[in-house]
């Protein structure tokens, strides 16, 4: 009873002592007069890079100290992107966070919590000179051609905060693309879907031709309930006001309708299936799929292990997810941007600045770590890039898959949409991912309309317990 | 007898313990505390300079929130039902071990290993066994395509698979999963705590129990028992204070959704709610629920200190 | 009772002896058998890692799990070594083990001694605040104690893996526990030679102890094994990492975000080896130390 004692009475003393300061929500960065000084900053980059990307990273780091030898990149790999996240919202409670990070528009608006995020807007807009070592100069901020080169679904996703101000800057991309399998179309005599009720019919017709087959498989839960809401135009989440939007009738009728597409074994998600479902796809024997949708930056993996003879057993068509309107057509961007932290010498965030400007402007940058990774480029301009049209040239359905994927990523750059970011944005997207699972496995239920009221009424409940 | 310089010695050498204990633990627990009446407490809006009222609405939201009560149950049941099955287990281990004489030393060994493992890796392994890779499971349209090792044993022994973990799994294979693996781990600890105890046992009363005939369950029940109950009574307590702290193991199972992929946080326990909470920011909300399963903790640790008490033969 | 127990003795000891033989083998065997199922049990995930840890990728995920693998992959282990960077991982790891394992001996036996010989105002109730911290759920101390080392400026320094965790109050008890079974008289008549007490602990006290101090270091060096939430939050560069930050994390995740669970599987055993070697060769001071302790309250 004795250490109960001293418990509350260690509660009561602490409870006493704590009164709380005050302060007042920080402005959006300013540009400092001169723009760069030249002074010797080290910029602390946090990223998820495996060796071979950061192995290409240093390259660049090199040629960029060539231009700013007094700008030091010190880079950190930690772990993946839920760990950055974690490392870096401790570190901000103490600020000893990083100058810059690869963040997801979720962690973005987790940091703001701080306002240490700092707002990009008038160091893009800065026309500012600064002198580079080799004599040459460039202004601070960005031209109107090189806004104008970035793909424009993926610079609009710094700006989807619900304030209209620029946060982070696009890094490298994937989406989702379909995979199917092309011999086996070829064959048949089918055509890939471009459109739900295309894909409807097409389950119905696999499935008559393999019973053993699951038509379809879907990767990311969440993804495919989020783009079907852009695609219907149906409300998801909102940055400002009411966030939590989904629990409407369009979003309850497709997930319905996709809950009776799984009854009859046309669809298999990677959650229900256990595994990616890359696995069921390029299987060539027993149950298989022969479409998929999953990250254009997997699809080495969608491509069956070839024979002993080096060739495929099939070939791999890729091709855009289907749509609901093909006049508003839709698909994710994913991929991390990055983003700078405010700090209390502004030459910091102007180096940091330089730095990702260097990156993300970079044409050969682009162009090389794309291919070394899979992900797309985020400048159009990269295409005109030798090595990298080389690469899309030789695009097949087999030993250049990752070549196809980017080509099909490239094509439909007009299409790209991100989700709106606030705090709990990360809440509704694992929602409605187990949304999707929860009313898609649940079989055993009398009316399965009441099942999916009360699924979407929890979810709703849920993200504004963990969002409240 | 309490003379002076014993006194001064005893806080020097206790000192460096002190010193860092108020520094890592007494500290903290202060914090915990502050953060817990501190109305939705965020560590990131308080760096940011937001204020926060005094009051218990933490504790409030953390009790009427829908799945606290589950997270709760969760980690009771699991409770109620692993130290049972794993004191029982290892105190029979230990009991087969000490009467043996070949293969004693290898044998403990292995009983042994489980504990120099890492709780999350070899969960795993675990999940790699009980799981199956497949759809629609249990339907008309069931499809496996990789069944783990565990159902390839049910059916080769004729059973069909049983879906464990996976989508549509039903509550009961969950926990049956679970508590397999829980007291799989438990075990080395309890063994080598009941093994130590047993060793330290006078031989006397046992050969006194050969000479009277008794039989083995009667030895067991009326002679072992109540001279190991000071150990069985430390891996009881031990072992609910642990239970209550259940969480790496689902993880392990489970991955950090905490339940079969269709409905995730089934089989969530209150130090996963606790993780919850800190990692949407909310440290108000972790620190009274942190308060809320210590008070739990406490009780149930007096409870079984008052009934060992009363059972426990010194 | 040891009464009781003489007069029986004086019966006809090998009559009823020849009796329990009979009944002896059977039960004999079933002993045996259940050791070795139980064992098989206990074995079976770690067989299950090793299989896996030499499978290829292919093979891993192959719809029938084999139960050897068909290509002895080998090379798993080395790319395990050189993925995650376990050369430096192991060294880190030892170096944090065993200081903070010298150092939490030291602080143990000294808190120990003070519990278990020393008369003092408020023993008690400290004794009993120390055990009641054993009982609060140690995540939420990761924050605050963040700060704290934050402030103190030892972020990726050695010290922050080291000092937060050198006390451990079960270590204590555990110590206290045995040092409390040492006759008093022995230090009562050390104090009139006047021996000091340092000289004492050393002389008499530890060498009484050992297979409890011996037991307390192996947990100790096994925490610094297995620690991974902190050493994950403070030790974020390549210089101070431990072994599990390298298991997990993204070492082992391809391009497209797939973990080569075949090579994962390795690095799981490599990190295993040395615990386990430990084990086997300690075995009989681990046991002797917990039954030493004698778990009374």
């Amino acid at each position: 009873m004795k250490k109960l004692l001293v418990f509350i009475l260690l509660a009561a003393t602490a409870l006493s002592l704590f009164a709380c300061g005050k302060a007042k929500a920080a402005p959006n960065f300013t540009v400092p007069e001169g723009g760069y000084d030249g002074s010797e900053v080290t910029v602390k980059f946090y990223h998820t890079m495996g060796s071979n990307l950061s192995d290409v990273l240093d390259i660049y780091i090199e040629e960029f100290n060539k231009l700013y030898p007094n700008i030091h990149i010190a880079y950190e790999k930690i772990g993946g992107y839920d760990d950055v996240r974690n490392q870096i919202s401790t570190e901000l409670s103490y600020r000893t966070e990083p100058n810059m990070a690869y963040c997801y528009p979720d962690h973005v608006a987790l940091y703001n919590l701080t306002g240490a995020v700092a707002t990009l807007d008038n160091i893009i807009d800065s026309t500012i000179e600064v002198t580079r070592a080799d004599g040459t100069k460039e202004i601070l901020g960005l031209t109107e051609e090189q806004k104008n080169d970035f793909i424009k679904g993926y610079y609009e996703e710094g700006m989807q905060f619900g304030d209209g101000l620029m946060y982070t800057m696009p890094f490298s991309k994937s989406t989702e693309v379909l995979y199917y399998d092309k011999t086996f179309f070829e064959a048949n005599g089918l055509t890939p879907p471009t459109s739900w009720d295309e894909m409807e019919a097409l389950c119905g017709r696999i499935k008559e031709i393999d019973r053993d087959s699951i038509p379809l498989g879907y990767d990311s839960e969440a993804n495919w309930f989020i783009t079907m809401c852009e695609q219907y135009k149906s409300p998801y989440t909102s940055a400002t006001g009411e966030h939590y939007l989904f629990n409407n009738d369009v979003n309850k009728a497709f997930v319905k309708r996709f809950r009776e597409w799984y009854g009859k074994g046309w669809v298999t998600t990677q959650k229900l299936y256990g595994s990616y479902t890359s696995g069921l796809f390029t299987s060539t024997n027993g149950t298989r799929c022969y479409m998929c949708i999953g990250s254009s930056a997997g699809a080495t993996h969608q491509r069956p292990a070839a024979g002993d003879d080096g060739s495929y057993p099939f070939e791999v068509g890729i091709t855009s997810i289907p749509q609901v309107d093909q006049s508003n057509k839709k698909i994710i961007s994913q991929g991390p941007s990055i983003c700078i932290f405010k700090k209390e010498n502004p030459q910091e965030v102007i180096a940091s600045w330089l730095f990702l400007k260097y990156l993300i402007t970079s044409v050969e940058f682009q162009a090389e770590f794309s291919m070394a990774s899979g992900y797309v480029p985020v400048i159009k301009s990269v295409s005109e890039n030798p090595t990298y049209a080389d690469f899309i040239s030789k695009a097949d359905g087999g030993k250049y898959i990752s070549a196809l994927s980017a080509k099909v990523c490239l094509e439909q750059a007009d299409y790209y949409y991100t989700s709106p970011a606030f705090n709990g944005s990360s809440t509704a997207r694992d929602q409605v991912g187990a949304l999707i699972s929860k009313c898609l496995a649940e079989t055993d239920v009398a009316d399965g309309d009441a099942f999916i009221n009360k699924a979407f009424t929890d979810a709703i409940d849920e993200c504004e317990y963990q969002g409240g | 007898m309490v003379d002076n310089k014993q006194q001064w010695k005893a806080w020097l050498y206790l000192s460096p313990a002190i010193i860092l204990l108020l520094v890592f633990t007494v500290w903290p627990i202060i914090n915990t505390v502050r953060m817990a009446f501190l109305d939705g407490y965020k560590g990131l809006e308080a760096a940011g300079g937001a204020t926060f009222n005094f009051g218990v609405q933490n504790f409030v939201k953390v009790v009427s929130y829908n799945r606290f009560l589950s997270c709760l149950g969760n980690t009771a049941l699991l409770c109620v039902l692993t130290v049972p099955i794993s004191t029982l287990l290892a105190l029979l281990i230990a009991v087969c071990l000490n009467s043996i004489k070949a293969l004693q030393k290898p044998l403990q060994t292995i009983f042994f290993l489980p504990y120099v493992t890492n709780t999350i890796a070899i969960g795993m392994v675990f999940a790699a066994m009980f799981n199956i890779v497949g759809s629609f499971i249990g339907t008309e349209n069931e499809l496996i395509s990789n069944a783990g090792i565990i159902n390839n044993i049910i059916t080769f022994f004729g059973g069909s698979n049983v879906n464990w973990i996976n989508a549509g799994s039903s509550y009961t294979a969950n926990i049956v999963v679970m508590v397999v693996y829980i007291v799989w781990n438990a075990l080395p600890f309890k063994i080598l705590i009941l093994l130590g105890g047993l060793q330290s046992v006078n031989k006397q009363y046992y050969e006194a129990a050969k000479v009277d005939g008794t039989s083995r369950s009667r030895t067991f029940w009326r002679i072992t028992v109540p001279l190991l109950s000071p150990m069985i009574a430390y891996v009881v307590i031990t072992g609910f204070i642990g239970g209550f702290k259940e969480y790496s193991s689902i993880v392990g199972i489970f991955g950090s959704t905490m339940g079969p992929p269709n409905l995730d946080r089934r089989l969530n326990t209150m130090v996963g709610f606790i993780y919850d909470s800190l990692s949407s920011n909310n440290q108000g909300r972790a620190s009274a629920a942190a308060l809320i399963l210590f008070g739990i903790i406490l009780v149930v640790t007096l409870l079984n200190l008052y009934v060992s008490k009363k059972r426990v033969h010194y | 009772m040891s009464e009781n127990i003489k007069v029986m003795k004086q019966k006809d000891i090998s009559k009823v002896t020849r009796h329990a033989k009979a009944g002896g083998i059977a039960a004999k065997v079933l002993t045996y058998v259940f050791l070795v199922i139980m064992a098989l049990i206990v074995l079976f995930p770690f067989y299950w890692m090793i299989n896996s840890s030499l499978k290829t990728v292919d093979e891993y995920r192959m719809s029938t799990p084999t139960f050897w693998p068909q290509h002895v992959m080998w090379s798993n282990y080395s790319e395990a070594f050189r993925v995650a960077n376990l050369g430096r991982l192991f060294l880190n790891t030892v170096i944090v083990g065993v200081i903070s394992t010298v150092l939490s001996l030291v602080i143990t036996v000294l808190s120990a001694f003070a519990f278990a010989r020393l008369q003092f105002k408020g023993k008690n109730v400290l004794f009993a605040g120390l055990l009641a911290t054993m009982m609060i759920p140690g995540e939420l101390f990761t924050i605050t104690n963040y700060g704290t080392v934050n402030d103190l400026g030892w972020m990726n320094t050695y010290t922050v893996l080291i000092v937060p965790f050198l006390v451990s109050v079960f270590y204590i008890y555990l110590l206290r526990q045995n040092f409390l079974q040492i006759p008093n008289e022995l230090y009562l008549a050390a104090k009139v030679d006047g021996t000091s007490d340092i000289k004492y602990l050393w002389k008499v006290m530890i060498p009484l102890s050992l297979p409890t101090i011996i037991s307390i270091t192996i947990l100790k060096m096994m925490g610094a094994w297995n620690s991974y939430i902190w050493p994950q939050l403070v030790a974020t560069d390549d210089l101070h990492k431990l072994i599990t930050n390298g298991l997990r994390g993204t070492a082992f995740l391809d391009e497209a975000g797939e973990t080569n669970y075949p090579a994962q599987m390795a690095a799981v055993a490599l990190v295993s080896l040395p615990l386990f070697l430990v084990f086997v060769f300690l075995r009989k001071y681990i046991i002797r130390g917990v039954s030493r302790s004698g778990i009374k309250g």
